[in-house]
């Protein structure tokens, strides 16, 4: 009898912290990997969260690495009217807009900006550690940028199937978002661009990127405000 | 970056400026390069919500083109390779503002525009920009300010600033992200202090001085992006002193104070007074104490070392040996033992008189002296009318205190030889009735006397007187046997001298001794064992009605006095010393009148001054 009751409160303990660490997977904690199929018991409006916020991250870092390239080089006189890659890709060009076209359509235009910058970015990386163009902190940051892109595609892909699973959007968005950001990201077009065009045509998509995920975010997840 | 100057300008200037982190946009170096020429040019571009913009333009000092109508605003809104140049969709001609609805405004997509006179086009390719570009959101509305707490020195305080996002910025639908910059300063100051910008709606200032105005203002950026909008209005706030804390700091630091120096005050009062202060806190028990004496020795039984002081420390006396031991407490008031008694021959001569008293020797007899009776004004010193006995005489009394059948020759510690001795010396000393049993010499103490005389009943007396006695003694037995310890105690209290004592061998203080020493004043309390105590544990409490022919018990019994000291002498004996064979030796009742009063020396025995010794005790014993 007493070895039971030396053992029955160990029991107990072991039993609450089995459940205790289920519970806490089950909220939204810990950020979901690939393999991992416990992440839909993560909550749409969490994967918003996460989503907007690195796209913030990586919007921050496109200006602030485009900051530095205005010091080093003086900006051409055609700046402005400079064409960017994805410009082929139609976006939404405001608010209204933004609100105004299909949730699909608006996930896909954020999915092939995402899917046509991978590209670029990596070569622009390799580009500045090769020549050691910039200091490290420059080239820490590129390759943080193209990483960045390459982990919100994926995290926007995953909001994507919750989002169809949650048949919040319907089930015609992967293939049409692949085939066409396949099209951009195979356009000649970027290998042209120098990097300073890059960097100033990158920081815009990346605002264009962060806008539609705040939009998409208020369509889906109501919240007051919206 | 280059600024293009028109050619009709006679002034050519190239400018290279260097943006700062969060300095000025260049639209401003725009500006004050136009400022110098001519001809009409945009004054800036500037939206506030990235849905809608608005350009202001100059007419220049040329060409009186300030009137409306003669400059039109276009714009080129590059969005496809097959855009045109249109015109302002809405102009605004007071403020010579071209208008941009959010049905021409898109936002990331470059514009550029120009304006046109009659004839000619003043186009600068700085007036391209991205709408997201020139975005300068509105000032927070709403400042208010919370004081959050105040620096215990009463100098400093930090205040919480708080405002709402502009109005006019769409942030719940997180269109714009919206972060703040807010600056403050002195009222009269000329400089602002810049805090860091954050994107909460809310802002801490610390330090801020009290007494002082101060003025805060806060303007908004757009995140990850450089241009600034205006400074709200600015608010004003000033925190005064309160005058509660004034008087509450010094008041607790005056109570402190007061208090701190009240105790230390009372402390010195306790420790100048200590010993006062103990007397009434603590008043001392009386234990007692004899100066010079450590009552340590008592307690370790060394009565070697104390006969050896109390007899006069080999000469050199007890002041020698007065080290004060109770100096510390002054309290104690010391029982003294008397030098003239420690010193041989005072000590003699009062022992003989006290000896004499107690056993009634012939010489007070003789000399007529009736002082042995009644030793009320005795007061233990050497008084002239000290009996003595001859010096056989002394030396072979016996005491009687021991039981003992006359035909019972076992129970007395005597020898034969004094018995023998005694005999006749009884005999010859007694007069009157004999109040001497010829051989048993044994008494029974019916009391004592103040002197230190201890009176002794006649039981000893021939049977019928012993009968008499007895029952005399019974009956005042029984009648004041409860007064008899009273009696005794009474006695004891009023004259604390006695020349038999009795230590109990318990390793407790001896009192007798100390109570048989002279004292100045008479103990406040009665010491507890003070009072003669028998030889024997079992003392007067036990056995009170034991008859003296019946039992043979070796206690004294007490009894009263008066009746005995109006009987002829033979009511009380005196135990005058010890001798060698340390036994007691009693002188007879003196039956004749006391005619001398010459002291003599009655008995020389070694014996310590009054007190007997545990060791001595146990020779005593038979």
């Amino acid at each position: 009898l007493p070895g039971r009751l030396k053992i029955s409160p160990l029991f107990v303990a072991l039993v609450c912290l089995a459940f205790c660490s289920r519970l806490s997977r089950m909220k939204a904690a810990s950020i979901c990997t690939n393999s991992q199929t416990g992440c839909h018991f993560l909550s749409l409006a969490n994967l918003f969260d996460r989503v907007i916020h690195h796209s913030a991250r990586m919007h921050g870092i496109s200006n602030d690495l485009h900051s530095e390239f205005e010091l080093y080089f003086l900006p051409s006189k055609n700046r402005v009217s400079r064409n960017c890659h994805t410009s082929t890709i139609l976006t939404p060009n405001g608010k209204e807009n933004a609100q105004r076209i299909a949730r699909e359509e608006l996930t896909e235009v954020i999915l092939k900006l995402l899917l046509a910058w991978r590209d670029p970015l990596w070569h622009f990386h390799q580009n500045m550690a090769r020549h050691h163009k910039f200091n490290n902190l420059s080239s820490n940051k590129s390759l943080e940028m193209s990483e960045m892109v390459h982990e919100l595609r994926k995290g926007v892909q995953k909001v994507a199937e919750k989002m169809q699973m949650l048949g919040i959007i319907s089930n015609s968005l992967g293939t049409l978002g692949s085939r066409e950001a396949l099209l951009a990201s195979d356009s000649p077009e970027w290998r042209l661009m120098n990097d300073y065009n890059l960097l100033y045509c990158f920081r815009r998509d990346s605002n264009k990127i962060q806008n539609y995920l705040k939009i998409l975010k208020c369509r889906i997840v109501p919240e007051h405000g919206c | 970056s280059f600024a293009h100057i028109p050619s009709t300008s006679c002034m050519l200037i190239s400018v290279r400026i260097c943006r700062d982190g969060g300095g000025k946009p260049y639209s401003e170096s725009k500006i004050l390069l136009h400022a110098s020429t001519l001809e009409p040019h945009f004054t800036d571009c500037i939206s506030r919500d990235q849905v809608t913009f608005r350009c202001w333009w100059s007419p220049g000092r040329l060409h009186n083109l300030s009137s409306p109508g003669t400059l039109s605003v276009f714009y080129l809104k590059k969005d496809s390779p097959t855009s045109e140049w249109k015109e302002c969709p809405e102009y605004i001609h007071e403020n010579r503002e071209c208008f941009f609805d959010a049905n021409h405004t898109s936002i990331w997509t470059p514009y550029c525009v120009q304006l046109r006179g009659q004839n000619i086009t003043y186009f600068n390719e700085d007036d391209c920009f991205t709408v997201e570009n020139i975005v300068r959101p509105d000032p927070p509305v709403s400042l208010n300010w919370t004081l959050l707490n105040i620096s215990p020195s009463g100098l400093s305080y930090d205040v919480l600033v708080n405002w709402e996002p502009p109005p006019s910025a769409d942030v719940s639908v997180g269109w714009m992200r919206i972060e703040y910059e807010v600056q403050y300063r002195e009222r009269n100051a000329t400089n602002w202090e810049t805090l860091e910008k954050q994107p909460h709606t809310q802002q801490t200032i610390y330090g801020l001085q009290i007494g002082k105005e101060y003025e805060v203002h806060i303007r908004s950026r757009m995140q990850a992006f450089v241009k600034f909008g205006e400074f709200s209005d600015s608010i004003f706030f000033e925190v005064t002193e309160i005058p509660s804390n004034d008087s509450t700091v010094p008041f607790t630091l005056v109570l402190t104070f007061g208090i701190v120096g009240v105790l230390m005050v009372a402390m010195l009062i306790v420790i100048s007074r200590q010993q006062r202060l103990m007397m009434i806190l603590l008043p001392p028990v009386p234990t007692p104490k004899i100066k010079g004496i450590d009552s340590e020795l008592l307690k370790k039984g060394k009565l070697e070392e104390l006969n050896f002081i109390l007899n006069g420390g080999g000469g050199d006396g007890l002041p020698a040996y007065a080290t004060d031991f109770y100096q510390e407490e002054p309290w104690v008031e010391f029982i003294e033992v008397d030098e003239e008694d420690v010193e041989g021959e005072d000590k003699e001569d009062n022992y003989n008189s006290d000896t004499q008293k107690l056993l009634g020797l012939p010489h007070r007899t003789t000399e007529g002296c009736s002082t042995i009776s009644y030793p009320d004004d005795d007061s233990g010193q050497a008084s002239s009318d000290n009996t003595n006995l001859p010096a056989h005489d002394s030396q072979m009394l016996i005491a009687s205190l021991l039981p003992g059948q006359p035909e019972d020759n076992e129970d007395t510690v005597d020898t034969p030889a004094s018995e023998t001795g005694e005999r006749p010396l009884i005999q010859t000393q007694i007069r009157g009735p004999q109040t001497w049993v010829n051989t048993d010499l044994y008494a029974q103490v019916s009391n004592v006397m103040p002197s230190g005389g201890v009176v002794l009943s006649p039981g000893q007396q021939p049977k019928i007187q012993d009968n008499t006695s007895s029952s005399e003694s019974k009956t005042q037995k029984g009648e004041k046997k409860n007064e008899d310890k009273e009696g005794i105690e009474e006695q004891t209290k009023n004259e604390p001298r006695f020349q038999m004592l009795v230590v109990i061998p318990e390793g407790s203080e001896y009192s007798a001794e100390s109570d048989a020493i002279q004292t100045s004043t008479p103990p406040s309390s009665p010491v507890p064992g003070s009072g003669y105590q028998t030889i024997q544990p079992q003392p007067m409490e036990t056995k009170p009605a034991a008859m003296p022919d019946t039992n043979q018990s070796p206690y004294i019994l007490p009894e009263s006095p008066q009746s005995q000291l109006f009987a002829p002498v033979a009511d009380y004996t005196v135990v005058q010393e010890l001798d060698t064979h340390h036994s007691l030796l009693l002188n007879p009742p003196p039956s004749q009148s006391p005619s001398l009063c010459q002291p003599q020396h009655p008995l020389k025995a070694p014996m310590p001054v009054g007190y007997v010794t545990p060791d001595l005790l146990g020779n005593l014993t038979p």
